[in-house]
């Protein structure tokens, strides 16, 4: 059997969740391999949630918010990605693959891109295999 | 920490159940550490259903409910209810959605139940931190801002201030009526445009409570339901004046523009002097001359459907008014010119409503040549030559003859559809609500909440939320009414517990949350050196709780040990 990644996605309530559930409501079928946790805004997404997602076993982490200029709370967003970028690089020098780790922005409208990213995500991580992140850090300091 | 977590399980019909086994996601909660008791039932969201749910917190003593079902954005809302009707706190309550994020987009059995077992788990491990909230209440201020000026934002208008509560009504123009004062007569009964709207126009003009901003636009909303401060600007340049309105409530009522005919190349709009757009025909009947540019009467007249609907290259949708003004153009023009010949070209007749079909049956018995044609081979019109007889020629692939026909036409009626207007992305910044990706804004719920929006106190109304008829769109507009209403009746508003707090002891008073805040709703103490969240501002965003360097700043209902024990409850 194929090694199927686990991946934990943050959705943002207004734009990225509500596109999700419209994949759901125009039933556009993707892999199952994607969990996901409902936040108000991507700006609510705290870098140690990524971390504490991976530290435990997630094989990647999908962070989704409202396009650029269409957040919710205005400018939530860009501080996600802000945040995204000094991570993405810190997870860089900790070895881990840049896939694992991936923002997207995805409307209210668009449940096809949704689809799109989670199988297109869930294709990379396979040949990836597990993540090693388990087995290098040491989790019990990531307990808040 | 011990509790008592009941969780249930809708198979929602069979929308779940066909492809999550709801018996082995009930046998696996029933067995989670904390949990009381699980269930799966048939229709979670009905009254058996809910009061299943109250009977058990009676009963088993729960103390934190998991609802494993549909999107939390659908009934969230219903089963915190079913949990204050038992006695527990309605924050008490953690969905786990297994319809639109699983059952409705996976199809495998095994997989898909795995998920859901994780989904819901996470609920589970998440709820058990939840904590009891109590809603602030606010004052909701009676008075009611209305954006756009057309029969929707009247017909509120009205509504509105016949009730005796105050309205600003805002048109952008220079005129009130929109889009439906360039209309001659309406379909399908043929009144006329201007009775429907001269009447709403005086009674608003002479309405004590209804105070009208002509060539206005909005240009600031700040605030929160029942209490927004709104700036507005009458005029341009120099002469431009400002004001601050204080509302409760906001109706967007903007409205459509046409499509723009000449960007289809082969039906030569703005080239060929006798193709006119529907609007310019209405302009013709309402001065009571149908004529050719050289002020002949055409022999010919063609109508063509969908311009710019029901296209890949423009917009997918129907516009949904056009089929029946075609009609009602064919009828006009016959009376008016009984002599001339009137062929109606289109994809498919979409005779939808009351008194539609009826319309349809009228038509065609007023002589019209109805030539069909398929949507991926448009008619082509060109210039006719001198020895024609005619002004053009249109060459229609006629689906149902299987012919390739052509015929004469001395005047061209393209039926141009809706869309949304240039400035709607502006409107939906300014009052932040979403657009769907042709630009109409987006309802709560397109079926049970089609014109509130996501959110409060942001309602919407007629053709800016999708292509509609007069019928629909006035009641629209007496339904945003009458929500808003609603909310001035109860007098003081129940706002969403759910907001930033800094804790005084961990607050080390960098300052860093007050610039992030976008509603500026943390205020800086400088006498104790801490910072403060003003909750009736505060939207919950969590912008400020992420970025806190020292922990001080928690998300109430979205706390770091609630997502926290979820991810540990997904990987599970």
């Amino acid at each position: 059997m194929s090694f199927e990644p686990r991946i934990v996605g943050f959705l943002c309530n207004w734009c990225s969740y509500t596109g999700a559930d419209l994949a759901g409501t125009s039933r556009i079928q993707y892999p199952p391999n994607v969990r996901v946790i409902r936040v108000n805004c991507s700006a609510r997404i705290d870098p140690s949630f990524v971390v504490k997602a991976l530290a435990i076993g997630a094989d990647g982490v999908l962070l989704c918010g409202c396009h650029p200029g269409d957040c919710h709370y205005s400018t939530g967003n860009y501080k996600a990605l802000r945040r995204y970028r000094l991570l993405s690089s810190m997870l860089g020098g900790l070895g881990i693959e840049r896939d694992r780790v991936r923002l997207e922005w995805v409307s209210a409208s668009e449940g096809q891109r949704f689809a799109e990213v989670v199988t297109d995500m869930t294709e990379r991580l396979r040949p990836l295999g597990p993540s090693r992140v388990l087995s290098t850090l040491k989790t019990d300091r990531l307990e808040r | 920490m011990e509790r008592r977590i009941g969780v249930y399980v809708c198979n929602c019909g069979t929308n779940i159940a066909k492809v999550v086994d709801c018996d082995a996601l009930e046998q696996f909660a029933a067995a989670l550490p904390g949990v009381t008791v699980a269930k799966s039932y048939r229709y979670m969201c009905s009254n058996p259903g809910q009061e299943m749910i109250a009977a058990d917190i009676k009963e088993h003593g729960l103390d934190r409910v998991v609802v494993s079902a549909c999107s939390p954005r659908m009934h969230e809302r219903t089963f915190r209810g079913a949990l204050r009707n038992a006695g527990l706190n309605p924050y008490l309550l953690e969905m786990a959605n297994i319809r639109e994020q699983c059952s409705w987009v996976h199809h495998e059995r095994l997989p898909a139940t795995e998920k859901a077992k994780a989904l819901t788990l996470a609920a589970v491990r998440r709820v058990a931190h939840h904590e009891p909230l109590d809603p602030m209440t606010a004052e909701m201020c009676p008075t009611t801002l209305i954006l756009g000026g057309g029969i929707a934002g009247l017909t509120a208008a009205l509504e509105i201030a016949d009730s005796g509560y105050p309205v600003y009504l805002v048109e952008k123009a220079a005129r009130l009526g929109g889009n439906l004062a360039r209309v001659d007569l309406t379909a399908p009964h043929l009144d006329s445009a201007r009775l429907l709207l001269d009447e709403r126009l005086r009674r608003v003009a002479g309405h004590d409570l209804i105070e009208v901003l002509l060539g206005t636009r909005l240009e600031r909303l700040e605030g929160f339901i029942g209490n927004f401060s709104a700036t507005v600007t009458t005029g341009q340049g120099a002469t431009a004046e400002s004001r601050r309105l204080s509302v409760g409530s906001v109706i967007v009522c903007t409205g459509y523009r046409e499509f723009d005919a000449s960007r289809i190349t082969h039906y030569g709009y703005g080239k060929l002097p006798n193709v006119v757009t529907s609007f310019e025909l209405e302009k013709m009947l309402r001065r009571g001359r149908v004529e050719m540019k050289s002020g002949k009467t055409p022999r010919n007249v063609a109508i063509i459907h969908c311009v710019g609907s029901r296209s890949p290259e423009f917009h997918g949708y129907c516009s949904r008014v056009c089929c029946m003004t075609a009609l009602k153009y064919a009828q006009e023009i016959k009376a008016a010119l009984p002599g001339t010949a009137v062929s109606d070209l289109y994809i498919d007749m979409h005779a939808f409503g009351k008194g539609a079909e009826e319309f349809y049956r009228k038509g065609s018995e007023v002589k019209t040549l109805f030539l069909m044609y398929d949507k991926n081979d448009r008619p082509v019109i060109r210039a006719a030559e001198p020895g024609d007889g005619c002004d053009m020629l249109i060459e229609v692939n006629e689906t149902l003859s299987g012919e390739v026909i052509e015929i004469p036409a001395d005047l061209v009626v393209l039926m141009v559809g809706m869309e949304a207007r240039e400035d709607a992305a502006e409107v939906a910044r300014l009052v932040n609500i979403s657009q769907d990706r042709e630009g109409w804004f987006i309802e709560s719920h397109p079926k049970l909440d089609p014109v509130a929006t996501t959110t409060e106190g942001i309602f919407i109304a007629g053709t800016c939320a999708a292509p509609k008829d007069i019928p629909d769109t006035v009641a629209q507009a007496r339904a945003a009414a009458a929500r808003i209403l609603g909310k001035i009746a109860k007098g003081r508003l129940e706002i969403d517990a759910v907001y930033a707090e800094v804790s005084d002891d961990r607050c080390s008073g960098c300052r860093v949350c007050n610039e992030l805040c976008p509603y500026s709703a943390i205020e800086y103490d400088a006498d104790r050196r801490r910072s403060h969240v003003i909750s009736a501002v505060c939207k919950a965003c969590g912008a400020c709780v992420a970025a806190c360097p020292s922990a001080a700043i928690q998300g109430r209902h979205a706390t770091d040990t609630q997502i926290m024990a979820q991810i540990a409850g997904l990987m599970t």
